[in-house]
């Protein structure tokens, strides 16, 4: 064991200090926010440090969240509705923006929306990024977003009764389900085609690389796709409602690994942080670096999975096999560091429930030394091979602007220039001790599948060196803290960089030891609505390819139908043959007939 | 092309014979709880801990039982019963393969007896629990653990009313011992002043009223 270090020597990252001139972190925002928009702030409250949340006038809302995003480098997560008629009698809306350029942290701007009118000036039109999160908080709070153009449900299905919205606290039981009122899809998928003649393409309701079901409608000429629509949300499983009502909040960690079948722990993390940071719970220096461990642990199988897969889509399905043997070498240190494969079962609030002792120490160093050599010989024959290059390079191109305008992370956005990774904006846990000369976020500017396997690639090698490195300074002392007064009614932020882009959740919890509100945001929440955009101006065979570079989670299910929509003919075509095409690209399934 | 030859032929079998072979698990990883029903007392701690409400308690309270369930089936392998039990009765082993072809092979469960009161006759805790109080009771020494092995068969509605008998028993018996104190210590006053005090000591009882 390397001598032992104190965390002081440890911190290469300067902690988050206040902007030169003001006392608090994120107080030149919100002075800012007072001199461009006087009037608009009612009340400015720190839930921590770096947390800050502004109660706004809401007529002025629109104008600050606009604001702050643009004119602060403000990016957003998402934004929470929250039922507190019954802690100040109306309903609140929380708008979380990440500040990432100059006085880093987390501003939350509040609006309270008047329980009888429900209704709120939109910020979309201003700020793409908010159009998921302001259609989930109609559908799930009956809220209105006063200048939303888009008016069609999210995540509700159709055979969902008006007027029942399952988050509001007087709505319902958990276990309840309502009769269907329809047995009919009316959900309108909408397209921009400026005029050109289409045939559209469902691809559903299972969707062909997607493990959650997902349906698709390419809009295509020939073989180009002019655009994309689609409608997921097909499995909600009611997590937040299961959480504020059946678990207590301390259990919420485990519903929380659920979330995700690969990134389990981010989100377990994520939830973990936002209590203990609502409660001001110290968490042990000794957890934080085995949460670090455990989470670079959990991406180096994920990106393991998404570069073979990558290879699988790309016709080179050798690789394919061969970054999955290699990658069982991940899943079996997420087994020895944590007991499940999937690093699952992990985190409690106030630590972690499992320390890592010296043999689990010196197999992790051994694993991640053979990684690295195997995984490195594996990027070798990838790279040489000329069929990867001419399949990803300048396909799925994702517009920096848009990547902006929808605050897009992960491999996504860091595959389109930016450099954003919640590792290293926002250091949290362990990733405080890294060395920010050393360690950086990877970024790559071609905005392609190819710059997004490069970026995943890059950070493969950087999470095994963080790993040693982590390990290397690892504190002692206890890894779980057990003492603590529970404060109902407090709320707080919790973000992590999981192998897809940033996990942020927004924890309140509430009397007898239950959430009063958890939002859990997953990061491809955030991608997905980019996808259309991605789609656009590619042909038909690359179009599974595009969605694999998003990396959602996988399956391969069922089949599409295609639809010409001027003769009303169908053809079903099986999941197969599009894949097929997707691989060898000849004997197009849509020219059979 | 020759990179990935090299390549394979280097890494030559990479699959194993499981299931024809037994295949290999870690030491520490969590699988298929395993409840040791004779170390068991049916406390319910695991029941509480459990996130996942794969194990329940139901009581018949016509049988007198107490039966500890579990559902494999929403097993999420967390190990918080084996954190949360007192006498290690549940542990995580290596076991995995919990696939069954009927699913009530997914249910588990282990029936006891609960103790009667011995006042009131009826249930009120598992029988074992009650044992295992006396065990505990029996290693300790002092009237406050003599008195909780009295009542060990006792529910808590009858307990809290023996308590409340007690303590008024106790309760008086002080008054009473408060009283009779007065009434010596007039007593002695009176036999060291003169023989007026003999008089005055009918009137002790209402000084000892007054003492109270």
């Amino acid at each position: 064991m390397s001598p032992k270090k104190s965390p002081a020597d440890l911190t290469g990252a300067a902690a988050p200090s206040p902007a030169r001139g003001y006392e608090r972190i994120c107080e030149s925002h919100v002075e800012a926010v007072r001199a461009a928009i006087p009037g608009a702030i009612q009340d400015v409250a720190w839930q921590t440090d770096d947390q800050v949340t502004v109660t706004v006038n809401i007529d002025t809302l629109p104008d600050v969240v606009a604001f702050l995003y643009y004119k602060r480098d403000g990016w957003l997560p998402m934004m929470v509705g929250n039922d507190e008629r019954s802690l100040c009698g109306a309903y609140a809306v929380y708008y979380i923006l990440s500040m990432e350029g100059q006085d880093r942290g987390w501003v939350v701007v509040r609006g309270e929306v008047d329980p009888v009118t429900r209704e709120w000036p939109s910020v979309t039109p201003l700020v793409p990024a908010c159009v998921w999160s302001e259609r989930e908080v109609r559908d799930m709070f009956g809220l209105v977003p006063v200048g939303l153009p888009d008016k069609r449900r999210l995540v509700l299905p159709d055979d969902w009764p008006d007027g029942l919205y399952p988050l509001r606290k007087d709505a319902m039981d958990y276990r309840f389900r309502p009769e269907p009122v329809s047995d009919l899809e009316s959900y309108k998928f909408l397209t921009e085609t400026h005029g050109k003649e289409t045939t559209v393409m469902p691809m559903g309701p299972m969707h062909i690389t997607s493990d959650e079901p997902g349906h698709f409608r390419l809009f295509v000429e020939g073989e180009t796709i002019v655009d994309a629509d689609y409608r997921l949300f097909y499995v909600h499983r009611g997590m937040e409602k299961v959480a504020e009502t059946r678990l207590n909040y301390d259990a919420v960690t485990f519903l929380a690994d659920r979330v995700c079948g690969i990134c389990g722990c981010a989100h377990s993390v994520a939830y973990a942080e936002a209590v203990e940071r609502a409660q001001h719970i110290e968490v042990p220096e000794r957890a934080q670096w085995i949460r670090a461990i455990c989470l670079e642990v959990e991406r180096l199988h994920s990106h393991l999975l998404n570069i073979g897969l990558v290879c699988h889509y790309a016709g080179f399905d050798t690789g394919f096999m061969q970054f999955f043997r290699v990658r069982e070498k991940a899943m079996d240190l997420a087994e020895k560091l944590t007991g499940a494969r999937k690093t699952y079962g992990l985190n409690v609030i106030g630590g972690v429930r499992r320390d890592i002792l010296k043999e689990q120490r010196q197999d992790t160093i051994r694993i991640v030394r053979e990684l690295r050599a195997e995984v490195r010989e594996l990027v070798d024959v990838l790279m040489t091979t000329p069929n990867f290059e001419s399949r990803t390079k300048g396909v799925g191109r994702l517009d920096p602007q848009i990547a902006r305008d929808y605050s897009n992370v992960g491999p996504l956005v860091r595959g389109s220039g930016f450099d954003r990774d919640v590792r290293f904006v926002h250091p949290f846990d362990g990733y405080k001790a890294l060395d920010p000369s050393r360690f950086k976020a990877a970024s790559q500017a071609s905005c392609d599948v190819q710059g997004r396997t490069l970026v995943r690639i890059q950070e493969f090698y950087d999470s095994l060196d963080m790993i040693e490195a982590l390990l290397d300074g690892m504190p002692e002392g206890p890894i779980l803290t057990e003492g603590w007064t529970y404060t109902p009614h407090v709320f707080g932020i919790g973000a992590t960089e999981a192998p897809r882009g940033e996990d942020v959740h927004w924890a309140m919890v509430g009397d007898n030891q239950k959430c009063y509100r958890w939002r859990a945001k997953a990061a491809t929440y955030s991608n997905w609505p980019t996808l259309r955009f991605m789609l656009r101006g590619n042909t038909v065979a690359d179009a599974a390819l595009i969605i694999g570079s998003l990396d959602p989670c996988y399956s391969c299910t069922d089949r599409v139908t295609v639809v010409d929509v001027h003769d009303g003919a169908t053809k079903t075509i099986t999941k197969d043959q599009l894949e097929t095409y997707c691989v060898d690209r000849t004997h197009s399934p849509l020219l059979d007939d | 092309m020759l990179k990935l030859w090299k390549l394979e032929r280097k890494t030559g079998e990479a699959t194993v014979a499981y299931p024809f072979a037994p295949l290999p698990v870690n030491k520490d990883m969590r699988g298929k709880p395993v409840h040791d029903a004779a170390a068991c007392v049916a406390c319910a701690a695991c029941a509480v801990a459990c996130p996942a409400d794969a194990i329940w308690m139901s009581v018949d309270p016509d049988a007198e039982t107490i039966t500890w369930n579990i559902n494999y089936g929403r097993c999420i392998f967390c190990g918080r019963c084996e954190e949360s039990c007192p006498f290690e009765a549940i542990r995580l082993s290596q076991e995995f393969e919990l696939a069954v072809t009927s699913k009530a092979d997914l249910h588990d469960q282990a029936v006891y007896k609960i103790q009667e009161c011995s006042v009131c006759g009826r249930p009120f805790a598992p029988r074992k629990e009650v044992d295992l109080a006396r065990r505990v009771l029996d290693q300790v020494v002092g009237s406050a653990a003599a008195w909780q092995r009295d009542v060990l068969d006792v529910c808590p509605a009858c307990r809290r009313r023996l308590d409340a008998q007690r303590a008024k028993a106790s309760c008086d018996a002080a008054n009473a011992a408060v009283l009779l104190e007065a009434i010596e210590r007039d007593a002695a006053q009176a036999g060291g002043a003169d023989a007026a005090g003999a008089t005055d000591a009918a009137d002790g009882g209402t000084s000892a009223e007054g003492v109270r």
